[in-house]
């Protein structure tokens, strides 16, 4: 089950060689209230302590697979379902302290059925989050 | 007596439970609680594995509308016009999206399919490959016994262009696999409070979605005989059971003189917190029940005679 709010506790964590950490893993719930193939999503931005990681260069791990912006353009048939855990890649070289973070998200979802002006949408959370491990 | 309706629940009414602290288990429970005959769902939201669930899930959705007696109503789907950014599907494509789920419909049991098409501009203007598409799957809504509703949702009131297209199209093809789904969204005539909105504030529409559009309904006449379901959306029903945003003592009483004989269908779309829809969807069934009893009660002699 997911936890209630988009950005969730657990699966925030650092990415990379213990001894020099590539950046941090922002774990998601779904950003929207239906299922929709990965296309819809249009990159994720991260804001970690004020400091900002466009939608341009973050990824998204989704099922085992790294999708940067391109990919997940491309991704028509990849669905990211109800239940379904995605992990946005923050490139932050050395990664976070262990500690309390302020995490901020926007996911640029599309959703075709509204007007063009409206597309993407951001789907905003924001949160205090804690990193365990360095 | 005559033009009795029907009492549903969308699941999409737990939209802030489900997944977090509510099970699809939990879910039918809240909805047969309520007297409910019928169930709605958005398929790509509530059917694990979609489009192509398991059989073990499959036994599990048979076994839930068994013990809690309900019946499949509609199935919300979506042809994702855009799904490439900057490229629009094909006619083939939305067809195929249709047969999609169609035949998930189909299998689930549903006799009322809501595909909810892309639109090219501000004023909503379904994507032109929607007849097309429709069209192409017809035949199959046929033999499945479902009908393809698309939602005259706001701020799409009822006349509007798009409405004319869809009752067109009906005239035009004659079939009987094709209807209207109205949601009551539309006759929002008092604002909402505290509600939040994707749409962002300061955009034409976020106005549009707080202040409602105020359809009179009255105008349900114009197109009831074109209406097959009826999404009975709702945002907050207040201590004194009032609906505090949409005056459902004009609606009952016109879908009354309309015969309208099909499901309301309760979609809870207010404030965005978990714990709130499953008593605020109990509030609206007891509302509407009174509404419909004291329409009955006035009428009684006139349907008598």
């Amino acid at each position: 089950m997911y936890e209630y709010q988009l950005i969730q506790a657990t699966g925030f964590r650092n990415y990379g060689p213990v001894e020099a950490r590539e950046g941090v893993e922002v774990r998601l719930r779904l950003p929207n209230y239906r299922g929709m193939r990965l296309s819809l999503l249009d990159g994720v931005d991260v804001t970690i302590d004020g400091e900002f990681f466009s939608y341009e260069i973050n990824k998204l791990r989704l099922h085992g697979e790294v999708y940067d912006l391109e990919a997940m353009r491309d991704a028509t048939t990849v669905r990211w379902a109800v239940g379904d855990f995605g992990s946005v890649l923050v490139p932050k070289a050395g990664g976070l302290a262990p500690g309390i973070h302020h995490v901020k998200v926007a996911a640029r979802t599309r959703s075709p059925y509204f007007p063009p002006h409206l597309q993407p949408l951001p789907v905003n959370g924001e949160r205090l989050a804690t990193i365990v491990l360095p | 007596m005559a033009g009795q309706f029907k009492y549903g629940v969308s699941l999409y009414s737990y939209t802030e439970d489900f997944g977090s602290i509510m099970t699809l288990e939990d879910g039918f429970d809240h909805a047969a609680d309520t007297g409910a005959t019928g169930i709605e769902i958005l398929g790509e939201t509530h059917v694990e594995c979609y489009p192509e669930p398991t059989s073990q899930w499959l036994d599990r959705w048979f076994g839930l509308l068994d013990q809690h007696k309900l019946e499949p109503t509609n199935m919300c789907s979506w042809v994702d016009t855009k799904l490439r950014l900057g490229q629009q599907l094909t006619v083939e494509e939305g067809a195929a999206e249709l047969e999609r789920d169609l035949r998930l419909a189909h299998r689930l049991g549903f006799k009322f399919l809501r595909p909810k098409f892309g639109v090219i501009d501000a004023q909503l203007t379904p994507d032109p490959i929607w007849s097309g598409a429709v069209e192409r799957v017809l035949d199959l809504a046929n033999t499945f016994d479902i009908v393809i509703c698309p939602e005259i949702h706001s701020p799409t009131p009822i006349r509007h262009p798009a409405v004319e297209g869809y009752i067109d199209f009906i005239e035009r093809t004659g079939t009987p696999n094709f209807r209207l789904l109205i949601d009551t969204g539309i006759f929002q005539n008092r604002p909402l409070k505290g509600w939040q909105h994707e749409v962002p504030e300061g955009d034409s529409d976020h106005a549009k979605l707080i202040n409602g559009i105020a359809v009179d309904p009255e105008e349900f006449l114009d197109i009831a005989k074109y209406v097959a379901f009826i999404q009975a959306k709702f945002h907050y029903i207040n201590d004194d059971l009032q609906c505090e945003n949409i005056p459902w003592d004009k609606i009952i009483p016109v879908l009354k003189r309309a015969g309208f004989d099909g499901y309301l269908s309760s979609e809870y779309e207010g404030a965005r917190e978990p714990w709130v829809a499953i008593d605020q969807v109990r509030r609206q069934h007891v509302m509407m029940r009174r509404l419909e009893a004291e329409y009955d009660a006035a009428h009684a002699d006139t349907a008598g005679a």
